[in-house]
C-alpha cells in the first residue's frame, strides 16, 4: 500500500497506536521489499522508518502542508532505503553483541580452565570488553614515520572490513540475512580466503621485520589449511546438493544433521577452522612468543583493537560456518515440531550452537601450545588433507547407497 | 676496492632487550635466512648493577641479603653460596640441623625456580595453561617458603654458621603435605607437555647440543645433564647433608631441548623425595640442637672458593679477603652467563618459532648473568 | 640407591601419547571442577592471603622498649635506618630509630639483631605511598598495632668453643657475649664512652692520679647491663676500646 498524499497517510490510521497500527501494514513491505520472503530485519526497519518517517512528515506537514518533502519521506523508494539502512545497523547489532558474549564466554571458560577467575567487571565479568573497548579507543592513534601509508591503512581497514562483512553475512534465520545468493557459502569461503592476502599486504606496509616475518606466515598457513577446508565444502554441497546456506540447512533438517555421516569431516573442520580464524594453536602469524605481535606488531591504539574485534568476527564466522555445515544450524531436531519454534527462537538457537562450537576454539586454546610453521603445513597436508578426502569418499559412497535405494 | 655484495637472501632480527621472549634484558641477534636461523649473537650486561663491587663496601654479614638479590628465582642458593664460601674461609662446620634445614630450603628454591622456568617454557610455546598451572604450584611453595624464611622470593635465610631461624610450628606438616600436593600437580601439568604431540613436536629434536661441544663451552646443570655428562656436584661433591641423601641424578643423552626439559621436570620429582628425606632426618635430631654458630666478624686472609648446584647450574664463588670484615673481592661465577654464550650454537639451524623453546631450556635469570 | 621416579622410565623416546586428546580433556576436566569449586585466584583488594606472623613486612618499632642504641642502624645493609631525636612520653627528648622503607629491603637484620627485640618484623606490607616523603616512617608510625611475640625475631647462637665442650643447650647471641675491653695506654680519660652508653653500662672510676694532682680516670664497664651495642667503640677519639668477640 502506498499514500498519496500524508493526510491520507494519516487519516488511515483510525487510531493513534503506531506498533499496532503498523503491524497491519505488513502486507505493503511485501509489496516494496527487495526480498523474495519476510526479512524480520528488514520488516523492523520499515517499521521504525514508518513511525519515524511518518512522525516528521506529519509535523512538516503540519508547518507546510501539501509539501513535497512530506510525501518523499513516506514513499516507497524513501522507505524502503532506510529500512535497509536499519536493517543492516540491526543485523550489524545482533552480531556485535554476540561477537562481544563470545569474547566474554572466551574468556571465562579459558580462565577456569587456567583455574583463574577471568572478566570481572559488570555483572559476571560481561562489561569488560566494554571497558577494553573504551582503553583502546582512548589511545593516541600512532604510526610509525617509515611506513607504506596506503598500503598500512588500506590493508587493516580491509582486514577488519572483510572481517564484519563476513559476520553480517552469516545468516541466522530464514528470515534473518542480508542476501540469499545461491551461491552463499562459497561466497564465504571467498571473502575468507581473502584476509591472508590482505594481512601479508599490510605486514610488508609496515616496515618491520617481524610483521614482515608473521604476513608471510599467514599465507604459509592459508595453503596449508585452505585445501581441506574446500574438499570438506565439496563433501558438505555434493550431500546436499546446493551452495545455498538456506538449503543446505533444509537438507539436513529434512533428513540428518550431516555431523552424523561426515563425524570425520566435523572434527577436521573445527581444526581448519581454528586455523581459518588465526586462533591460538595456529595463531603463527601473531606469534607473540617469537613475533613480537606478528603482522600487528605497528598497529596500535584503536586499530589494534579493531584487529582484534575483527578476528573475534572471524572466529564468529568460523563456528556458524562449521554450524551450518554440520550441526543443522538453525534447526532444532525435537523443539522445532513445536509450532512457536520458527516464530520465535530460530535466531536464538544458531547463536547458542556457535558458541557451543566456540567451546572447542577455547579448548584447543587451553590445551595446546602453537604450532611451528612446518608443522602446520604438515599437519595440513599430511593429516588434515587425508581425512577430509577420506571424508568426501565416505560421503560420496554414502549417497552413492542412498540414490540407488541401497540400505535405506 | 671491491665492492662487497650485500647479502640479500639473510637479515639479521634484533630480539630483544625488550622481546616477550627473553625473560629479563638481553638481546639476542639472530641471522636469518627466511625462517632459519643461520647465525645468533647473544648480548647481555644490561642489567649491570657493580654487585661484586659494593659487596667490597660491605660487612660479610650484610651481604648474605644481597646474595639473595642475585637471581629473582633462585635466592636462597646464592645467599647460601656466598655463606659457604664464608664458612670455609673461617673453616667451620656447620651444626647437623642447619645442615638438614639448608637443605629443605634449597630443595624448595630449586622446584619454585624450576616452576618459574615452566611457567617461562609454557608462555614461549604458546600455551598459558601451564603458565599459570606453573605458577600457581610455585604460589605454594612460595608459601612454603614464607613459612620456613618469613619471605617469598629474598629469603635471607642462610648465615654464616647456620640458618637465620629453627622450622616454625606445624611446618613440617605443612611441607610434607604441600610436597605431596605438588606431586600430584606437576602430574597434571605434565600431560599438559609430555603427552601433548604438539608440545613434544614443539620441543624435540632441536637445539642440539653434543657432549663435546657440551664440555668445551662449560655449559652446567640441567642444560647439560641433558646431553648426556651425568654429573651433579650434590652427588659428587657433597655439600652440607647432600652426601647422606638417596636421590637420582636424571641425565639424558638425547641434547635436544626436550632432553633438557625432562631432566629439570624430574629434577622436581627428585627434590620432592630429598625433601621428605630431610625431613625425616630433621624428625630425629632434638628440637633443641643447635642450628646457628657463633661467627667472628672478620675472615682471616686468603683466598677461597666455594661451589654449589644452583638450579640453573654450577655456582661459584671466590672470595679474596684481607682480614676485615669486609671482603677484598667476591667474584661470582655465574652458570647462565657461560650457558648463555652457547645460544649461538643452539639455535643455528633451527626455525624462529624454536628459537623461544631452544632458550627457555637455558632459564635465563639475568640477576645473576649482569650481577 | 636411588631409584629415578615414575616419570623419568614413563616417556619413551618414541613418542607414544595419544595425540592432543589427554591435553585436551584434562583441561576440560579442570574446567568442569573450578566451576562448582571456586579457582585458586584470591581478588586481592577484597580478600587476602593469611600471612604468618613470622612474615618480613616492613620494620615495626616497640617504642617503650627500644633503648636509641643504634645497632639496627649499623646491621641495616641499605642503611635505610636512622636515629631521630623524639620526644617520649614523658617529654624527654630520646633518640630512635626512623626507617626510609623506601630503601628498605625488608631482611629483618634490625629485628634480629635488636639486643631488647623493640625492633620487630611486621606482617604490614602494603606500603605504597603517593610520595616518597610519605614512605620515611618515623618512630611513632613504626608502631605496628598487631605486634605479636612472634614477630620478634631471636638470635639463638651457638658457641663453637661450648660446642666442643659438649655444650648444646645453652643458646646466646653476641649482645650476650661481646664486651668492649679497654687498652688502657691509648685512653685519655674524656669520658665520652661514658656519655653515649645507652644504656649507662660504663662508669668512669678513678685509678689514680697524674703528676699534677688530677684525677685519673678510666671507664669500668658493667658487663651485665652492657649490650654491646659498640657506640663506645666508635665514638672513643683514641681507639682505646675494642670489641672481644667471645666464639
Amino acid at each position: 500500500m502506498s499514500y498519496n498524499n500524508v493526510q491520507d497517510w494519516i487519516i488511515n490510521r483510525e487510531d493513534w497506536t503506531p506498533v499496532e497500527k503498523l503491524g497491519e501494514t505488513f502486507g505493503s513491505i511485501v509489496d516494496i521489499s527487495p526480498y523474495a520472503g519476510y526479512n524480520l530485519p528488514y520488516d523492523v526497519g520499515v517499521k521504525v522508518w514508518e513511525s519515524l518517517g511518518g512522525l516528521i512528515a506529519w509535523l512538516i506537514n503540519l508547518i507546510v502542508p501539501g509539501n513535497p518533502v512530506s510525501l518523499a519521506l513516506v514513499s516507497d523508494w524513501f522507505t524502503n532505503a532506510l529500512a535497509i539502512v536499519v536493517m543492516v545497523v540491526v543485523i550489524f547489532a545482533i552480531g556485535f553483541v554476540t561477537n562481544l558474549t563470545m569474547i566474554w564466554q572466551e574468556r571465562k571458560f579459558l580462565g577456569r580452565q587456567m583455574d583463574r577467575r577471568g572478566t570481572m567487571i559488570g555483572p559476571l565479568g560481561y562489561l569488560q570488553c566494554l571497558g577494553d573497548g573504551l582503553k583502546t579507543f582512548m589511545k593516541e592513534n600512532v604510526a610509525p614515520r617509515a611506513i607504506d601509508k596506503k598500503i598500512y591503512w588500506w590493508g587493516v581497514v580491509l582486514v577488519i572490513g572483510t572481517s564484519v562483512l563476513l559476520a553480517c553475512m552469516i545468516p541466522l534465520s530464514p528470515r534473518w540475512y542480508i542476501v540469499n545468493y545461491n551461491t552463499g557459502l562459497l561466497l564465504i569461503f571467498a571473502f575468507f580466503a581473502l584476509a591472508p592476502f590482505l594481512i601479508m599486504c599490510a605486514g610488508w606496509a609496515q616496515n618491520n621485520k617481524y610483521s614482515l616475518i608473521g604476513g608471510l606466515r599467514a599465507a604459509e598457513l592459508m595453503i596449508s589449511y585452505e585445501v581441506p577446508m574446500l574438499i570438506l565444502f565439496a563433501a558438505t554441497v555434493y550431500m546436499t546438493g546446493s551452495y545455498n546456506i538456506g538449503e543446505i540447512i533444509q537438507w539436513q533438517e529434512d533428513n540428518i544433521w550431516l555431523i552424523v555421516p561426515q563425524i570425520i569431516g566435523f572434527f577436521v573442520c573445527v581444526v581448519c577452522a581454528i586455523a581459518e580464524s588465526e586462533r591460538v594453536p595456529f595463531d603463527l602469524s601473531e606469534a607473540e612468543a617469537e613475533l613480537v605481535e606478528g603482522w600487528q606488531t605497528e598497529y596500535a591504539g584503536m586499530k589494534w583493537g579493531l584487529i582484534m574485534l575483527g578476528d573475534y568476527f572471524r572466529g564468529f564466522v568460523a563456528c556458524a560456518l562449521v554450524c551450518i555445515m554440520y550441526l543443522g544450524g538453525w534447526s532444532m531436531p525435537v523443539i522445532e515440531s513445536f509450532g512457536w519454534y520458527y516464530q520465535y527462537f530460530p535466531e536464538l538457537f544458531m547463536v547458542l550452537k556457535t558458541c557451543f562450537v566456540f567451546i572447542f576454539f577455547i579448548t584447543a586454546r587451553g590445551a595446546l601450545p602453537r604450532v611451528r610453521t612446518d608443522q602446520i603445513v604438515n599437519v595440513g597436508w599430511k593429516v588434515l588433507m587425508p581425512l577430509a578426502v577420506i571424508n568426501l569418499v565416505i560421503t560420496i559412497l554414502i549417497k552413492w547407497v542412498v540414490d540407488n535405494g541401497g540400505v535405506f | 676496492m671491491a665492492q662487497e655484495k650485500m647479502n640479500a637472501d639473510k637479515m639479521w632480527l634484533t630480539m630483544g632487550p625488550q622481546h616477550p621472549f627473553s625473560h629479563g634484558l638481553w638481546t639476542l641477534r639472530v641471522e636469518v635466512d627466511g625462517e632459519i636461523v643461520t647465525d645468533a649473537e647473544p648480548e647481555v650486561g644490561y642489567l649491570h648493577r657493580g654487585w661484586e663491587k659494593e659487596c667490597e663496601q660491605r660487612d660479610y654479614q650484610k651481604i648474605i641479603p644481597m646474595a639473595d638479590r642475585l637471581c629473582y628465582s633462585a635466592s636462597m642458593t646464592w645467599s647460601h653460596l656466598f655463606c659457604k664460601v664464608a664458612e670455609e674461609a673461617l673453616d667451620i662446620e656447620v651444626p647437623e640441623r642447619a645442615q638438614y634445614l639448608r637443605v629443605v630450603a634449597d630443595e624448595i628454591c630449586r622446584i619454585q625456580s624450576h616452576l618459574m622456568w615452566l611457567a617461562a617454557v609454557g608462555t614461549d610455546a604458546g600455551n598459558l595453561t601451564i603458565f599459570l598451572w606453573a605458577l600457581r604450584e610455585r604460589e605454594f611453595m612460595l608459601d612454603l617458603n614464607v613459612r620456613l624464611c618469613g619471605q617469598r622470593l629474598t629469603t635471607n635465610y642462610p648465615r654464616i654458621g647456620g640458618v637465620r631461624n629453627d622450622m616454625p610450628y606445624y611446618f613440617e606438616r605443612d611441607c610434607l603435605r604441600g610436597i605431596e600436593r605438588f606431586e600430584k600437580a606437576l602430574w597434571d601439568i605434565v600431560k599438559l607437555t609430555d603427552e601433548s604431540s604438539i608440545f613434544v613436536g614443539r620441543v624435540k629434536g632441536i637445539g642440539h647440543i653434543s657432549r663435546e661441544e657440551c664440555a668445551n663451552l662449560g655449559i652446567t646443570g640441567p642444560a647439560m645433564r641433558g646431553c648426556g655428562v651425568d654429573y651433579d656436584i650434590r652427588r659428587d661433591d657433597p655439600y652440607d647433608a647432600y652426601g647422606e641423601m638417596d636421590f637420582y641424578v636424571p641425565v639424558y643423552k638425547d641434547g635436544d631441548a626436550y632432553a633438557r626439559f625432562r631432566v629439570r621436570i624430574e629434577e622436581m620429582f627428585q627434590s620432592c623425595l630429598i625433601i621428605k628425606q630431610a625431613m625425616k632426618k630433621l624428625e630425629s635430631i632434638p628440637k633443641t640442637a643447635p642450628y646457628r654458630l657463633k661467627v667472628p666478624k672478620a675472615i682471616p686472609e686468603g683466598t677461597h672458593m666455594a661451589r654449589i648446584e644452583d638450579p640453573r647450574g654450577e655456582g661459584v664463588m671466590y672470595l679474596i679477603s684481607d682480614g676485615t670484615d669486609r671482603p677484598y673481592r667476591l667474584k661470582v661465577r655465574s652458570p647462565v652467563f657461560v650457558n648463555v654464550s652457547a645460544s649461538k650454537r643452539m639455535v643455528q639451524g633451527v626455525r624462529i618459532a624454536d628459537i623461544p623453546t631452544v632458550m627457555a631450556m637455558i632459564d635465563m635469570c639475568l640477576g645473576e648473568t649482569d650481577r | 640407591m636411588a631409584q629415578p621416579t615414575e616419570y623419568y622410565s614413563k616417556y619413551p623416546k618414541k613418542f607414544r601419547g595419544t595425540g592432543i586428546a589427554t591435553p585436551v580433556l584434562k583441561v576440560l576436566k579442570h574446567m568442569f571442577k573450578t566451576t562448582f569449586h571456586r579457582p585458586v585466584t584470591i581478588l586481592y583488594p577484597y580478600e587476602k592471603e593469611w600471612v604468618p606472623d613470622n612474615y618480613r613486612g616492613r620494620p615495626g618499632l616497640r617504642f617503650d622498649r627500644c633503648l636509641g642504641c643504634g645497632i639496627c642502624v649499623r646491621a641495616c645493609p641499605t642503611t635505610c635506618i636512622e636515629l631521630v631525636e623524639v620526644a617520649d612520653d614523658d617529654g624527654k627528648m630520646v633518640l630512635r630509630p626512623q626507617v626510609n622503607v623506601g630503601r628498605c629491603m625488608m631482611c629483618g637484620y634490625c629485628a634480629e639483631y635488636c639486643p631488647v627485640d623493640a625492633m620487630t618484623t611486621t606482617t604490614d606490607y602494603e606500603l605504597a605511598e603517593f610520595n616518597r616523603y610519605d614512605l620515611i616512617y618515623d618512630p611513632r608510625r613504626l608502631h605496628f598495632e598487631y605486634t605479636t611475640d612472634m614477630m620478634e625475631v631471636h638470635i639463638e647462637e651457638h658457641l663453637m668453643s661450648n660446642l666442643a665442650k659438649g655444650i648444646t643447650d645453652q643458646p646466646t647471641a653476641f649482645y650476650n657475649t661481646d664486651r668492649p675491653v679497654l687498652e688502657d695506654k691509648k685512653c685519655i680519660g674524656c669520658q665520652k664512652c661514658a656519655k653515649v652508653c645507652p644504656v649507662n653500662a660504663i662508669e668512669m672510676v678513678v685509678v689514680g692520679q697524674n703528676d699534677k694532682g688530677k684525677d685519673i680516670k678510666r671507664p669500668k664497664i658493667n658487663e651485665k647491663t652492657c649490650i654491646s651495642c659498640s657506640n663506645c667503640i666508635i665514638d672513643c677519639p683514641k681507639d682505646a676500646l675494642k670489641m672481644n668477640e667471645v666464639l
